[in-house]
C-alpha cells in the first residue's frame, strides 16, 4: 500500500464516522423537535380547555349572582354577575385569539358567545324590572337559555378534549417513533461503522501483513545471498556481539551461527600474526577506531574452535545508518591456506623452471671443459715427450677448475643460507653473467656491467641470483638481437620512505614497454613470451625483493644508447627478512 | 691418416683453450689445422685459403655469429666443403642439421670426433668423385 493510499484510508476513517454521526444526530434532532411540536400542541390544548372551563365558571357565577339575587332581591348578589362581565369578555378575546387558526372552533366559541350575549340580554331585562323576578315563565326561559350556554361550552370542551386526546396519542406515539428511530439509528449507525472500521483495518492490516511479507521475503533473500557467498562472512553489532555467520564462516571458525550468535567477535574470530602466533588486533576495534573499510594485516592465521590453523585473507567494514552511525561490522574473509601452498609450489616450479632455461647454458658450460678433458686424456695416454705432458696435464687442470667453478655457482642456485649473509652485489651479478654468457653470446646480446660502487648488502644470494637471472633474460629478449645491455649498480642514499641501500639498473636497447603491459608485469601467469615463459618471472622476483624489503620499478629508459626499459631494482643494505618468509617454499 | 697428404680442418670455437686442445689433438691425429675464435675471423681464413680446407670443424653457440650462420655462409662460398657442427648445444634448430654434413655432440669423446670427420671426408670424397 503507497503512502498516499493509506492517508486516504486514514481520512475515510476519520471523516465517514463523523458524517454519519452527523446525519444521525439531525435525524434524531428532527425527531426531537416533532416531539416537542406535540407537545407544544398539547400544551395549547390545555390552556384552552382551562380558558373553556374559566370561562364557564364565570358565566356560572352570573347566573348564580342573578338567581340569588332574583330569590333574595339582596343587590350584593349581584357582585359576582357585574364583577364576572368584564373577565369573560376577557376569556373571550383570549380564546378567540388561541384558536385563531381553527374555524370549527372558532364557530363553537362564537356558538357560546351568541347564546351566552343572548342570556346576558335576557338577564339585563330581567334586572329591569323587578317585577319579572317572579315570573316563573321568564325564570324558566333564563334557565333554558343558561342551559344553552353551558351546553355550548360543555360541547366545545369536548371537542377540545377530544382534540387534546388526539394530541396526547399523537404526542405518544411520536415519543415511541424518537425511540425507535433512536435506538435503530444508534444500531444502525454503530453496525455501518463496525462494519466500515473493519474494511478500512482490513485493508490496512492487508497492506501491512504485505509489506511485513515483503519485508520478511527481502530479509530472506538477503540472508541467502549472504548464505551463498563462496567467502565468509561474519556480521557484528556495534558492540562486537556476533549477529550473523554464513556457513563458510561456520565452517573455517568451526562455530555454529546460533551458537555463536550474542557472543563477542573476539572469541570466535581468533586471529594472531602467521610467523609470531602473537594475537593480531580484533578488527572490530580496528573499525571503530578508524571508521573505515580495512583490509586485515598480511599474514593473518585464523584459529578456528578445533585449533585448525589457516591463513587467511580477510577486510572488515562498518555498516553505518543513513545518519552515519555505526550499527554494525561486516567481515569478509577466506581461507588462503591452499592459494599459499599453491604460491609455493609455483614459486619453486618457477625456480624449476629459470633453472631449466639454464640448462643448455650449463650442458655447454660443462661439456666444453669436458671436451677438452677427454682430450686431453686421449693425448696423454699417447705422448711420450715429458714436457708436452705436463703441459696437458695443467690444460686439463684449468678444463677441471672451470667445471668446478660452474658446479659450484650451480649448487648455489639452490643451496641457501637460513639466515641472510652478506652479498657483494657486483661479485653475484658476474656469477650470474658467467652462467648466463653461453646463451647471451648466443642471442648476440652485448652485457655491460657497470660496479660504479662496490657494495656489499645482506641477503639471500640464491633468491637474489633467481631475481638477476630473470631480469637479465628478460632484458636480453627485450633488446632483440643483436641487442645490449647495461647493468650499473649504485649505491642509493637514504631518505625517509627508504633505508640506504644499493640500485641496479638493467637496461635494455630494445623497443621499451607500453603503460598497459608495464601494469600487468607483475601479475603471475602474464607473459609476452608466449609459450617460451612461464609468466612467473616477474612474480617471484618481486616477491624476493620485497621480502628483502626492496622494491622493483619498471620504466623505460633514459639513457640515449639504450632505447629500451629501465628496470630498478633497490634493496636495502640491512634486509629485515627472515628465512622462513613467503618465497621459501612451504610444500605440505 | 695418410701423412703424405694430410687434411686441413678449419677449427672454429670461441673457447680459447678447448680450441688449443683440439688442435693438438687433431695435429696429433694428422691433420693440418688453422683455427678461429668466431665466425667473422673462419669465414675470412677460408676465402684466402681458398680451397686448401678439406673440412671444417664448426661449433654452434658463439658470440656474435653463431654456427649455423657461419655454416650458412660457408655454403655460399663452396657448396661442397665437408662441415662438421661439434657442439655442446642440446636443443640445434632442424634447419642447422640439414645444412651441415653430421653433428657431434661435445664430450663424446676423442675416437668418436676423429671417427666422424674420417666418415665426413670419406662420404664427400665419394661424391667428388661420382661427380667428376
Amino acid at each position: 500500500m503507497k503512502l498516499q493510499e493509506f492517508q486516504r484510508v486514514l481520512r475515510q476513517a476519520f471523516l465517514v464516522p463523523i458524517l454519519t454521526l452527523l446525519a444521525l444526530a439531525g435525524i434524531l434532532l428532527w425527531q426531537i423537535a416533532a416531539t416537542q411540536k406535540a407537545q407544544r400542541w398539547l400544551d395549547h390544548s390545555d390552556e384552552i380547555s382551562g380558558e373553556i372551563a374559566e370561562l364557564e365558571s364565570l358565566i356560572i357565577d352570573q347566573e348564580t349572582g342573578l338567581r340569588g339575587y332574583e330569590l333574595t332581591g339582596d343587590a350584593t348578589m349581584l357582585v359576582p354577575f357585574y364583577s364576572a362581565a368584564q373577565p369573560i369578555q376577557g376569556h373571550f378575546a383570549q380564546l378567540r385569539r388561541q384558536i385563531a387558526d381553527d374555524p370549527v372552533k372558532l364557530r363553537d366559541l362564537e356558538r357560546i358567545s351568541t347564546r351566552y350575549e343572548t342570556w346576558l340580554s335576557f338577564a339585563q331585562a330581567i334586572l329591569s324590572s323587578p317585577a319579572n323576578f317572579t315570573n316563573r315563565n321568564l325564570n324558566r326561559h333564563g334557565g333554558e337559555l343558561m342551559y344553552a350556554v353551558r351546553d355550548a361550552v360543555r360541547q366545545m370542551a369536548r371537542a377540545e378534549d377530544q382534540s387534546r386526546q388526539q394530541w396526547l396519542k399523537h404526542t405518544i406515539s411520536q415519543e415511541r417513533r424518537e425511540i425507535v428511530v433512536l435506538l435503530s439509528g444508534t444500531a444502525l449507525v454503530g453496525l455501518m461503522l463496525s462494519f466500515f472500521s473493519l474494511s478500512r483495518l482490513h485493508k490496512v492490516s492487508g497492506a501491512y501483513r504485505q509489506s511485513l511479507f515483503l519485508l520478511e521475503k527481502r530479509g530472506e533473500k538477503l540472508r541467502t545471498i549472504l548464505r551463498s557467498i563462496g567467502d565468509a562472512v561474519i556480521v557484528c553489532q556495534a558492540d562486537g556481539s556476533i549477529e550473523f555467520m554464513n556457513p563458510v564462516a561456520e565452517d573455517l571458525t568451526g562455530w555454529k551461527e546460533e551458537e555463536a550468535a550474542g557472543r563477542a567477535l573476539a572469541e570466535i574470530f581468533r586471529i594472531v600474526n602467521e610467523e609470531t602466533n602473537e594475537p593480531a588486533e580484533n578488527p572490530v576495534e580496528k573499525v571503530r577506531r578508524l571508521k573505515k573499510v580495512i583490509g586485515l594485516a598480511n599474514h593473518t592465521a585464523l584459529i578456528a574452535r578445533d585449533g585448525v590453523r589457516r591463513i587467511i585473507d580477510d577486510s572488515a567494514a562498518p555498516i553505518l545508518s543513513q545518519d552515519g552511525q555505526m550499527t554494525g561490522i561486516v567481515l569478509v574473509f577466506r581461507d588462503v591456506t591452499e592459494k599459499r601452498r599453491a604460491e609455493a609450489a609455483l614459486a619453486v616450479s618457477e625456480k624449476l623452471a629459470v633453472a631449466g632455461r639454464l640448462a643448455a647454458s650449463i650442458a655447454h658450460e660443462i661439456h666444453n671443459p669436458l671436451d677438452s678433458i677427454g682430450n686431453l686424456h686421449y693425448l696423454l695416454a699417447q705422448e711420450k715427450d715429458a714436457a708436452r705432458r705436463d703441459e696437458y696435464l695443467k690444460m686439463a687442470q684449468q678444463e677441471l677448475d672451470r667445471t668446478l667453478q660452474i658446479s659450484r655457482s650451480l649448487l648455489s642456485l639452490y643451496r641457501e643460507p637460513n639466515a641472510p649473509v652478506e652479498v657483494n652485489l657486483g661479485e653475484l651479478l658476474s656469477s650470474v653473467l658467467l652462467l648466463l654468457r653461453r646463451r647471451l653470446d648466443h642471442q648476440g646480446t652485448v652485457v655491460t656491467q657497470q660496479n660504479k660502487d662496490n657494495i656489499v648488502i645482506e641477503g639471500f644470494p640464491a633468491e637474489l641470483r633467481q631475481v638477476f637471472t630473470n631480469l637479465i633474460l628478460n632484458a636480453a629478449e627485450a633488446a632483440g638481437r643483436p641487442g645490449k645491455i647495461l647493468i650499473q649498480i649504485s649505491r642509493s642514499v637514504g631518505n625517509d620512505s627508504r633505508a640506504p641501500g644499493v640500485t641496479v639498473e638493467i637496461y635494455d636497447s630494445g623497443a621499451g614497454i607500453s603503460p598497459q603491459v608495464a601494469s600487468k608485469l607483475f601479475q603471475p601467469f602474464f607473459t609476452t613470451k608466449g609459450s617460451q615463459g612461464t609468466g612467473l618471472g616477474l612474480w617471484i622476483s618481486l616477491g624476493i625483493v620485497q621480502k628483502h624489503g626492496g622494491s622493483i620499478h619498471i620504466g623505460n629508459s633514459d639513457l640515449p644508447e639504450y632505447t629500451g626499459a629501465c628496470v630498478q631494482v633497490y634493496l636495502p643494505a640491512r634486509t629485515l627478512a627472515t628465512a622462513q618468509s613467503r618465497s621459501t617454499p612451504y610444500v605440505g | 691418416m695418410e701423412k703424405s697428404a694430410p687434411f686441413t680442418v678449419l677449427c672454429v670455437d670461441d673457447e680459447v683453450l678447448g680450441l688449443q686442445i683440439r688442435k693438438a689433438l687433431l695435429e696429433h691425429a694428422g691433420f693440418a689445422v688453422i683455427t678461429a675464435l668466431n665466425g667473422q675471423e673462419a669465414l675470412a681464413l677460408f676465402q684466402s685459403k681458398n680451397h686448401s680446407i678439406q673440412i671444417v670443424l664448426l661449433d654452434y653457440l658463439m658470440p656474435g655469429m653463431n654456427g649455423g650462420e657461419v655454416a650458412l655462409k660457408l655454403r655460399a662460398l663452396d657448396p661442397e666443403v665437408p662441415i662438421l657442427m661439434h657442439t655442446a648445444c642440446v636443443d640445434l634448430p632442424d634447419e642447422v642439421r640439414g645444412l651441415v654434413d653430421d653433428v657431434l655432440s661435445k664430450g663424446e669423446g676423442p675416437q668418436a670426433l676423429l671417427h666422424r670427420m674420417q666418415q665426413v671426408l670419406e662420404a664427400s670424397q665419394l661424391a667428388a668423385k661420382r661427380g667428376k
